[in-house]
C-alpha cells in the first residue's frame, strides 16, 4: 500500500501553510487517512519552505497506515511549486520524475539575490527550467500565477489549490476542496474566488506561454529603434551623425555590426540631468504610475524624485573651458563623489514640473557641454577599436564591441564601471591594436569583461588583468 | 503575535472523546493541560514558540483550571521555575528551544536535576536539529546524560505524543527525574488528529492555594552535604526506578518480525521514517508491520540494558539509528551486549551518517548498508540493489535536466524591515573608513549575513553580539560595531554584553535594534514592547535602562534615515569618547505594523478619513540596470525584470507590488548617490478639501504646460 505523496515547495509569506491545511481538509472529508507536516523557517518573507502530506484510504482491518515526514526522490505524485526556480530546484533534486509525479507550478519568477545582485544579468535561465520541469514530471502544470494575481487579485495559495483541483491527480473529489476553504475559515469569498480561477485557468493542462521581449536580430531593426530614440534625444542632425557612423562601419561583419549599431544607440544617447529630466515629465509615465497605484481620476497623486547630483554631474552641463579647471580643482581636493547637491523634486506640483521642464530644455545646449565632446571622443575611439580587432579577428571585434557594456549607471557607478572600461581598453585592446598581440585575446577579453562584472570592488577584474 | 490561535485555542477546551485536529505542537499544549499541569512557562524559539503562543492565547482556559503561564525572561529562568516541582507535588512544563536554550537553561537544569523533583517537570525540547534548523547542530542527549534526565523522543503520530507527555509527567514522578520531551521540527508542524481526554484541574494551583510553604528538607537544597546523596540517588534509585517505569508501561514499542536474525533499534523519532523506507524495499507492510524485528525507543534515556539484551539476544546483527554524533545509544548498547556476552554486531555509523538529519536518502543508504552486511536469511539483496539503481538514475536525470547551480533562497530580512537600512548604513560607512569588525547576534539581524551584506565576523549566542567583541576591540584600530536586538538585549545581552563592556570600560560600539518584538521566533512581547499580553505596556525601556547603568554615549536614530545613521555610526567611530557608545537603532518591525495598518487603514477608508499610501517605483527609462542599489538595499520587494527597452540587455531593477513605502529606496538612492531612477508615488485616498483643490490645479497647470 503505497500512500499519495505531495510536496509543496513555496517561499515565506505565500501562504503555504494555509495550502496544506485545505488539502489535509480536503482528505479527511473525502474519509482518507493524512498526515502533513512542514519545514516552514523562521517568521521572515521570501526563504524558502516545504510542505509534505501523504494521504491514504484507511485499511479495512482497522490499522492504522505509517505516514511519512519526509519526501523523498522519485517518490512525489504531486509537486507543488509556487515558482518557476522553486520548482527547478524539485526536479534537480530528482523529486519530481516522469515516471509518477504531476508537477504544477506557477512559471513566475520570485529572483533569488544571487541572481539580483548581479551587475549584469544573474538570473538564472527561465528557458531551461520551464523545459526541466516539462522533461521531468510524467505531467506538467504550467501557469503564471502572478498574471492571475494582477488580474483578479487572487491569492497564490488559493490559486494553486484551484490548480491542483484542475489536475484531477488526488483521490479527492472537487468541491472538498471549496468545503475545505470554508471550513478552514480564512478569507472564504476571496479564497473560493481565487480557487475557481485557479481552476479554470488550468483546466486545459500546461497553459504556460513564454513571452520574452525578444532582441532585434537585424541591423536595420536596430537602427530602425535607433534613429526615433536620438531625434528624441536630441535631434534629426545628432540622429543623421548614428547613421553616418554605422555606415563607416559598413565593413563589419553582420553580428558585430548587430552589436555596434545597438551599442552606438546607447551610448550616443548617454545619461545626463537633461536626459533624466525629459524622461520623468513624460505624460505616459505619470498615467503608467496612476495605473500602477490603482488611482482613479480625481484621486491625489504625488510624485517625488530623488536626484543627487554631483560636482560631475553639474560639470557634465557646462561647456569645456569651465568645467575642465573646476573639475581639475575638485579632483584635487578630494571633492569628486563627495560633493552632492541633494533635491527632491515633486514632478506632480507646479514648481516641481517647472525646475525639471528647464533641465529638460538644457539639452538644447547639449553639443557645447563637456560631456558631450568627453563621449564623442570615446566612441569615436571605440568605433575605431572595434574596426581595428575586425582586421585582427571578428571574435575579436565582438569581444571589442561588447565592452560598452561596462559604462553605465551615474556617479560612483558610472565612474567606476568607466573606469574598468579604461583599463581592459588600454591594457588589452589598444596595446593589441598597437601590434603588441597576444594569444587568446578575445577570450582574455571576454573573461575580463565578466570579471569587471563580478563584483563592484574590482577585485576580480584585478585578478583576471594580472593572470 | 505573528499568528492568531484562535482556531488552536478552541481545541484546547476539547473534552473527553472528542477529537483534535491540528498540529503536533498544540497537541503537546493540550496533552499538558490534559495531565494537570499547575504551571507553564518557557522562551520562544522556534521549532516550539507555538506551545507558549496558543497558551498565551488561552488565558482564560488557564485561569479556569488554575493553570499559571508565565513568559519567562530566558530559558535560565524557566528552568528555574521548574524548581517549584522540588519541594512541592505540583507538575510543571517548560519550553524551549534546545540545544541553544538547554545551554542557557544549563546551570538551573544541573541544580534542578540533582536534588530531583517531588511533582513531574517536564521540558518540551525544540530539536532544532537537520533541515530548516537555525542553530548549531548538536543534540540534547549529553544534557540527560550528564545531569540524569529522561529523555523522550516519541514516535511521530499525535496519540504517541500525547500519551508520552502524559507518562511523561508519571516518569517524573516515579524517578524524582526531570524529563526532557524533544520535539523535531517536523513533528512539531505535523497536522494530525487524536482523541482527547478531559483537562484536568491541578490539585495545586491559582485557584487553589498551599496555606503554608513545604518544610525544611536540606535534601531538597543542591548545597553540600546534600549534593553528595542525591548523586548518589540519582544512579541507585532514581535511575532504576525510571526504567522499571519505562519496562512496566510499555513506553518502548517492540515489533515483531520474521527476520529473526537481525533487527533494529531505533529511537521513537525516527521510527515511522524507517518503517516507510523498509516499506520501499519490501520489508514493511505500511501499517505498522515490519520483517525487520524493531525496538523503539520513546524513552532514550535512560535506556533498559535488560531490554536491550533481550531485543539482541539470538540476532547476529542489529542496526542502531540515532541522529548525530557522537553515537550515544550505539555505544551503551555496545557496552550492555559486551556485559551480557552477547555477540551480536552492532551497526550504526558505520552505515549512517554521523552528521545532520536522518532523510529518506540517508536512511536508504544506510539500510542497504547494514542489509549487506548483515545478509538476513530469507531476504532477497536484489530488491536493495535494484532500488539503489533506480535512485541513482531518478537523480542523475535530476541533475541532468537542470545542469547548473541553483542559487540558494535563504532568510531575508521582510520588505519594509526597520533592520535592513542600519547594514545599508554600515556598507555605506565601509565605503568611508574601511572594513569593520561586526559581531554579530542572534536575531533577525543575523540574516545580515547572507548576500547583499555579508556584514557579521561571528555568531556567539543569543545576545552575545556586544561581549563578542570584548576581546577583539581592544586589538583593532577601528572600533568593532556589536549587533543585538532587543530580544537578546532582555534575554542577557544587558548583563553579559552591556554591563560587562561599561565594567571593563570597553570601547566598542553596540547597535540595538529595537524593533518592538521578538521577531524570528514569531514576534512575542517584549519588556519593552508598547504593549504585553496583559493587554498594557510592558513598562521597560532600554533606553531608560541605558542611562540608569551610566552609559554616557547614547543616540536614539530612526532606521529608516540612513543618512542620519550613517552620520550617527561615523560619529560614533571617530568620537575621542572612551568607553562603550550605543545607538539605539529605532524602528518597529514591519511585518507587526503592516498587520495593524491594514486594519487601521481598513477602517479609516470605511469612515471616509484620509489614508495616504506611499509605494517606491524605478523609471526603467532611467535605470542602466547597475543593480548597486539592490546590492545596498537588498528589499524583498527590489528586484530586476527584463529590461522593456530592446537596446539593453541586462536587467533593469524593478519594484514590485508588495512595496510598503518605507522609504529605504529612496534614503538609499540619496545617501549612496546612486541614480535618479527612484521615485515615490504616494495615493491620496478620501483626500482633504485644500488637497483635493491643489491635485486639481497641479494636473490642469501641467497639462497647459505640457500641451
Amino acid at each position: 500500500m503505497t500512500p499519495t505523496t505531495i510536496l509543496i515547495a513555496a517561499m515565506g509569506g505565500e501562504g503555504g501553510q494555509v495550502l496544506a491545511d485545505w488539502l489535509v481538509l480536503a482528505a479527511e472529508a473525502e474519509g482518507l487517512a493524512v498526515q502533513a507536516t512542514s519545514i516552514a523557517g523562521v517568521a521572515q518573507r521570501t526563504g524558502a519552505t516545504t510542505y509534505y502530506l501523504e494521504m491514504t484510504p484507511w485499511p479495512k482491518d482497522g490499522r492504522t497506515p505509517v505516514l511519512a515526514l519526509n519526501p523523498a526522490a522519485g517518490e512525489v505524485d504531486v509537486l507543488v511549486a509556487t515558482e518557476l526556480l522553486e520548482a527547478a530546484r524539485a526536479v534537480q533534486a530528482g523529486l519530481a520524475t516522469a515516471q509518477r509525479t504531476t508537477l504544477i507550478t506557477s512559471t513566475h519568477r520570485v529572483l533569488a539575490m544571487g541572481e539580483k545582485i548581479a551587475m549584469g544579468d544573474g538570473r538564472v535561465d527561465g528557458a531551461m527550467m520551464l523545459r526541466a520541469c516539462r522533461e521531468g514530471a510524467k505531467r506538467a502544470l504550467l501557469f503564471d500565477a502572478e498574471a492571475l494575481m494582477a488580474a483578479d487579485s487572487a491569492a497564490l495559495n488559493a490559486l494553486m489549490l484551484g490548480a491542483i483541483a484542475a489536475s484531477g491527480t488526488l483521490p479527492i473529489a472537487a468541491e472538498r476542496y471549496e468545503e475545505a476553504i470554508r471550513e478552514r475559515g480564512v478569507a472564504v469569498e476571496a479564497n473560493l474566488a481565487g480557487f475557481r480561477v485557479g481552476l479554470e485557468a488550468t483546466r486545459g493542462g500546461d497553459a504556460a506561454a513564454v513571452a520574452d521581449i525578444r532582441l532585434p536580430d537585424s541591423v536595420e531593426q536596430v537602427v530602425a529603434l535607433a534613429l526615433p530614440r536620438l531625434v528624441d534625444y536630441q535631434d534629426q542632425d545628432y540622429a543623421a551623425l548614428y547613421r553616418r557612423r554605422i555606415e563607416a562601419c559598413g565593413d563589419l561583419p553582420e553580428a558585430v555590426l548587430r552589436e555596434v549599431a545597438r551599442h552606438l544607440a546607447l551610448r550616443m544617447s548617454y545619461e545626463d540631468i537633461a536626459r533624466v529630466a525629459q524622461a520623468k515629465l513624460r505624460p505616459e509615465r505619470l498615467a503608467r504610475i496612476r495605473h500602477e497605484l490603482g488611482a482613479e481620476d480625481a484621486t491625489p497623486v504625488r510624485i517625488h524624485e530623488f536626484l543627487k547630483p554631483g560636482i560631475g554631474e553639474l560639470c557634465d552641463m557646462l561647456p569645456g573651458f569651465l568645467a575642465r579647471p573646476i573639475l581639475a580643482l575638485a579632483r584635487s581636493r578630494g571633492w569628486i563623489g563627495r560633493a552632492h547637491c541633494g533635491m527632491e523634486i515633486e514632478t506632480t506640483a507646479i514648481g516641481g514640473y517647472l525646475a525639471l521642464a528647464a533641465l529638460a530644455k538644457t539639452r538644447r545646449l547639449r553639443r557645447w557641454t563637456h560631456r558631450y565632446a568627453v563621449e564623442q571622443e570615446l566612441i569615436e575611439e571605440w568605433l575605431h577599436a572595434v574596426r581595428g580587432a575586425a582586421a585582427l579577428s571578428p571574435a575579436l571585434a565582438m569581444e571589442v564591441a561588447g565592452l560598452a557594456r561596462l559604462i553605465k549607471g551615474y556617479g560612483d557607478t558610472h565612474r567606476r564601471g568607466l573606469g574598468n572600461y579604461r583599463l581592459i581598453m588600454d591594457r588589452l585592446v589598444l596595446a593589441a591594436l598597437a601590434g603588441r598581440a597576444e594569444p587568446e585575446l578575445a577570450p582574455r577579453i571576454a573573461r575580463a569583461r565578466e570579471a569587471a562584472l563580478a563584483d563592484p570592488e574590482g577585485r576580480a577584474l584585478e585578478r583576471a588583468l594580472a593572470a | 503575535m505573528e499568528r492568531s490561535f484562535k482556531r488552536e485555542v478552541q481545541q484546547l477546551r476539547l473534552g473527553a472523546n472528542q477529537v483534535f485536529r491540528g498540529e503536533g505542537i498544540v497537541a503537546v499544549a493540550k496533552a499538558l493541560l490534559q495531565s494537570g499541569v499547575s504551571y507553564v512557562g518557557g522562551y520562544q524559539g522556534s521549532p516550539v514558540s507555538h506551545v507558549m503562543d496558543v497558551l498565551v492565547d488561552a488565558e482564560d482556559i488557564m485561569a479556569e483550571l488554575g493553570v499559571h503561564l508565565e513568559t519567562n525572561a530566558n530559558e535560565a529562568a524557566a528552568a528555574a521555575m521548574l524548581g517549584a516541582s522540588i519541594n512541592y507535588p505540583m507538575r510543571g512544563a517548560v519550553g524551549w528551544k534546545s540545544v541553544v536554550g538547554s545551554n542557557v537553561a544549563a546551570d538551573a537544569l544541573s541544580n534542578l536535576a540533582s536534588p530531583g523533583v517531588i511533582g513531574g517537570a517536564m521540558i518540551i525540547s525544540g530539536e532544532d536539529y537537520g533541515e530548516g534548523a537555525s542553530v548549531i547542530q548538536e543534540r540534547t542527549y549529553a544534557f540527560a546524560l550528564k545531569s540524569g534526565l529522561c529523555l523522550i523522543d516519541p514516535r511521530a503520530s499525535l496519540p504517541t505524543i500525547v500519551r508520552l507527555v502524559e507518562e511523561g509527567f508519571a516518569l517524573s514522578e516515579a524517578s524524582n527525574c526531570p524529563v526532557v520531551l524533544q520535539m523535531r521540527i517536523r513533528s512539531c508542524h505535523m497536522q494530525g488528529k487524536f482523541v482527547c481526554k478531559d483537562n484536568v484541574a491541578p490539585a495545586i494551583g491559582t485557584r487553589r492555594k498551599l496555606a503554608e510553604p513545604a518544610g525544611f528538607d536540606f535534601d531538597r537544597l543542591s548545597h553540600p552535604p546534600a549534593t553528595y546523596r542525591q548523586e548518589k540517588r540519582k544512579l541507585e534509585q532514581r535511575m532504576p526506578a525510571a526504567r522499571r517505569f519505562v519496562v512496566e508501561r510499555g513506553l518502548n514499542e517492540i515489533l515483531d518480525g520474521e527476520l529473526g536474525d537481525i533487527g533494529i533499534v531505533v529511537t521513537g523519532g525516527l521510527a515511522d521514517t524507517v518503517l516507510r523506507r523498509l516499506a520501499r524495499i519490501g520489508l514493511a507492510d505500511g501499517l505498522g508491520g515490519s520483517r525487520v524485528p524493531m525496538l523503539i525507543l520513546n524513552v532514550t534515556y535512560p535506556l533498559v540494558p535488560e531490554q536491550i539484551a533481550a531485543f539482541c539476544a539470538g540476532k547476529r546483527a542489529v542496526l542502531t539509528v540515532e541522529e548525530g554524533s557522537p553515537e550515544y545509544i550505539e555505544q551503551q548498547i555496545n557496552v550492555i551486549l559486551r556485559k551480557a556476552d552477547l555477540q551480536t554486531r552492532v551497526h550504526g555509523k558505520d552505515v549512517l551518517p554521523g552528521a545532520g538529519e536522518y532523510t529518506a536518502e540517508a536512511l536508504d543508504d544506510g539500510l542497504a548498508g547494514f542489509l549487506r552486511a548483515a545478509r538476513p536469511v530469507g531476504y532477497d539483496l536484489n530488491a536493495v540493489e535494484s532500488a539503489a539503481a533506480r535512485r541513482a538514475a531518478i537523480k542523475a536525470k535530476g541533475r541532468a535536466l537542470v545542469p547548473v547551480e541553483l542559487p540558494p533562497r535563504p532568510p531575508a530580512h521582510c520588505t519594509g524591515c526597520p533592520e535592513r537600512p542600519v547594514f545599508s548604513a554600515i556598507k555605506l560607512l565601509e565605503r568611508e573608513i574601511g572594513k569593520v569588525h561586526v559581531a554579530a547576534d542572534i536575531g533577525c539581524h543575523s540574516f545580515a549575513i547572507f548576500a547583499p551584506f555579508n556584514l557579521g565576523h561571528s555568531i556567539l549566542g543569543y545576545g552575545m553580539g556586544l561581549a563578542s567583541a570584548a576581546a577583539v576591540a581592544p586589538m583593532q584600530q577601528r572600533r568593532p560595531i556589536a549587533i543585538m536586538g532587543d530580544g537578546g538585549f532582555w534575554h542577557n545581552g544587558l548583563q553579559t554584553g552591556v554591563i560587562g563592556t561599561q565594567y571593563n570600560r570597553g570601547d566598542s560600539v553596540l547597535v540595538i535594534m529595537q524593533n518592538g518584538f521578538t521577531s524570528a521566533t514569531g514576534q512575542q512581547y517584549l519588556p519593552s514592547s508598547t504593549t504585553s499580553r496583559f493587554d498594557a505596556p510592558g513598562g521597560m525601556d532600554i533606553r531608560r535602562t541605558l542611562e540608569a547603568l551610566g552609559i554616557g554615549w547614547l543616540r536614539t536614530v530612526r532606521t529608516y534615515s540612513i543618512a542620519k545613521m550613517v552620520a550617527t555610526l561615523r560619529e560614533a567611530m571617530a568620537t575621542a569618547y572612551q568607553g562603550l557608545k550605543v545607538i539605539i537603532a529605532d524602528g518597529e518591525c514591519m511585518l507587526a505594523r503592516q498587520r495593524r495598518l491594514r486594519i487601521e487603514v481598513a477602517e479609516r477608508l470605511k469612515q471616509g478619513l484620509r489614508v495616504a499610501r506611499a509605494r517606491f517605483g524605478v523609471d526603467e527609462e532611467i535605470c542602466t540596470g547597475d543593480h548597486s542599489c539592490i546590492r545596498l538595499s537588498g528589499c524583498p520587494s527590489l528586484t530586476v525584470k527584463t529590461h522593456p527597452d530592446p537596446l539593453r540587455t541586462d536587467p533593469v531593477a524593478h519594484v514590485v507590488q508588495s512595496c510598503v513605502g518605507c522609504g529605504v529606496c529612496g534614503e538609499v538612492a540619496h545617501a549612496a548617490v546612486l541614480c535618479p531612477s527612484f521615485y515615490r508615488a504616494e495615493i491620496v485616498r478620501n483626500p482633504g478639501r485644500f488637497e483635493a483643490w491643489r491635485a486639481r490645479f497641479n494636473r490642469r497647470a501641467i497639462g497647459w504646460l505640457a500641451a
